[in-house]
């Protein structure tokens, strides 16, 4: 444990150094912060067409009447928190987005460091290192989420409808922020390290793990189109699938984290 | 004890890179590991260092195999000088350091980095980033950094490659204070002359262990010993005196008389006093000696034969 501890700092104070790895994560946060206000608040003000005049939120509304806690929210106040509780699913790409930059570097440039060897050599077991290498990555990766859903909270309190910034604090929000996206993010950077256990360019390991953001794309819509209500215990179900995928790509990744042919394949 | 291997072999699929090679490292040893590119030293280094495990045939340590299960606690009785220094380049020099001794479950890591830091001359050095060091200082880093936890084994690839003359004979004196300290230590090298100032055994690989030896053993093994006698005057009437005593290879060279020392029982002394009894002036004796470059081309060259 003591290892891990030491190699977690290490990780975390390469990080320090070498910001650009988070330019994409801050883009994607900007992003997933700014549509949302864009679609919720800044649109209707610039039109002066209000939101529930629109037929295209019926479904938002219609979902909302159906939760007594909601009731007491205006129309236009629950088409708004409609859109920014859907999009809290973009939020969790944040630290998908982290994980994937940061894992798919870590062991590949280990490697390009030729920093690999002189690491396997100290008593550090397999796996040690690589939880390690994933918890290196995924602190970061969920601090930087909590800071955009801190950002996403303020403007939020700030722009939207009386009531609305209390939805956002229901357990259901919560559960996606703080179960469902540090699983999302555990498995999109456990894939990475898997990746880039095996192959010697960071970009393919990026692309490979890019793949998570498939299934949260289509949650995301289907959310939108009112196919899935993300209720709290559908988000503890995903949880549950997700832990097990995680095993999964843990074991995988022990596996596939081949000492040998690391060090001797890899030139 | 120490640090022995048994019969070790590793293949790479159909390549043999390390065939049945067996040999100990006692305490206090310096063994020094020769071979051309692609002999299979750095496979060797890596199976003893427990980071590759070999196809057949056993390390052991302090009696104890080197498995899978035994690896990490042994590695920790290890010290191991790759051939890159493999620095983390965006930390500094005392984070690298620091991680490492953590990373060995040192108690006091702290005190011990700045011990390392002290004896290898780079506490001025210790906040610069690993990327902004010259390639000596890194190379004295990735030193201090395998001696941190005071391993009684230490394995060196190629430890002075690419250091000026100034960093290499620090190294090499650093070297040789890990022999007083009693710790067996491995060098792979291509520097002969390094060798011959360090290693008390030598073994010459090429996938298998071609010969193994001191220095002295292995040069009289290959090479006949000659003596050479600096006179005062020419020497051919000197040669011819020699050549009646049975030195039957004895030649003058202006004022210069040698003979092989081989298919006879005189010894030097006994050829000087026979020389000065005839009357020469002896103004220098000297036993011939090849070079250890000589004596591993020709180990080389011989097995090459065969």
């Amino acid at each position: 444990m003591r290892r891990m501890a030491a190699l977690v700092g290490k990780e975390l104070a390469d990080l320090r150094q070498n910001p650009t790895l988070f330019a994409p994560v801050v883009l994607v946060g900007f992003f997933a912060i700014l549509v949302p206000m864009f679609i919720a608040v800044i649109l209707p003000s610039v039109t002066g067409e209000r939101l529930s005049d629109s037929s295209d939120f019926e479904v938002a509304i219609e979902l909302y009447r159906q939760q007594a806690f909601m009731g007491t929210l205006g129309p236009e106040a629950a088409i708004q928190a409609y859109v920014f509780q859907g999009f809290l699913v973009f939020l969790v790409l944040v630290p998908v987005t982290a994980s994937m930059s940061i894992a798919a570097f870590s062991v590949i440039g280990e490697k390009q460091a030729r920093a690999l060897e002189p690491l396997l050599a100290t008593p550090i077991t397999t796996l040690e290192l690589l939880g390690a290498k994933v918890l290196g990555a995924l602190i970061p990766a969920v601090v930087l989420m909590i800071g955009c859903l801190g950002v996403y909270l303020l403007a939020i309190a700030w722009v939207a409808q009386p009531g609305v910034f209390w939805i956002l604090l229901a357990p259901r929000s919560l559960a996606v922020v703080f179960v469902m996206a540090p699983l999302v993010s555990l498995a999109a950077l456990q894939m990475a390290v898997c990746v880039s256990s095996r192959v010697n360019d960071a970009r393919t390991a990026q692309q490979i793990g890019a793949l998570v953001i498939l299934p949260l794309t289509g949650l995301f819509v289907a959310q939108l189109l009112g196919a899935i209500v993300l209720t709290v215990p559908l988000i503890l179900l995903i949880a549950l699938g997700l832990v097990g995928l995680n095993a999964g790509l843990m074991w995988m990744a022990i596996r596939l984290f081949d000492r040998e042919t690391i060090l001797t394949r890899w030139r | 004890m120490g640090l022995s291997a048994h019969h070790l072999t590793r293949r790479f699929g159909e390549r043999v890179a390390v065939d049945d090679v067996s040999f100990e490292l006692a305490p206090g040893e310096i063994f020094a590991l020769l071979g051309p590119n692609g002999a299979g030293k750095t496979t060797t280094l890596r199976m003893l260092a427990g980071l590759i495990a070999p196809s057949s045939g056993s390390v052991q340590l302090d009696a104890e195999s080197m498995t899978s299960e035994s690896g990490s606690r042994l590695r920790s009785r290890i010290g191991f000088l790759t051939e890159t220094p493999g620095l983390w380049d965006n930390l500094t020099v005392r984070q690298n350091l620091y991680t490492y001794a953590r990373l060995y479950g040192l108690s006091a890591p702290d005190r011990a980095v700045d011990d390392a830091l002290d004896v290898f001359g780079i506490r001025d050095r210790d906040r610069e980033r690993a990327a902004k060091l010259s390639k000596g200082l890194k190379q004295r880093v990735a030193l201090a950094r395998c001696l941190l936890h005071k391993p009684p084994i230490v394995l060196l690839d190629e430890p002075t490659a690419g250091l000026d003359p100034e960093n290499a004979r620090e190294v090499r004196e650093l070297i040789l204070g890990l022999r007083r300290e009693g710790r067996s230590v491995l060098i792979c090298t291509h520097n002969l002359d390094e060798v011959e100032r360090l290693a008390d055994r030598v073994a010459v690989l090429r996938s298998r262990l071609v010969a193994v030896g001191t220095p002295s053993a292995l040069r009289q093994r290959l090479f006949v010993p000659r003596v050479s006698v600096s006179l005062t005057e020419p020497a051919e009437r000197y040669a011819a005196m020699l050549r009646s005593d049975g030195l039957a290879d004895a030649r003058a060279t202006g004022r210069l008389v040698s003979a092989s020392l081989s298919g006879t029982s005189l010894s030097t002394p006994q050829i000087v006093r026979r020389l000065v009894e005839a009357g020469a002036g002896i103004e220098a004796v000297t036993q011939e000696e090849p070079a250890l470059e000589d004596v591993y081309l020709k180990i080389l060259h011989s097995e090459g034969l065969q």
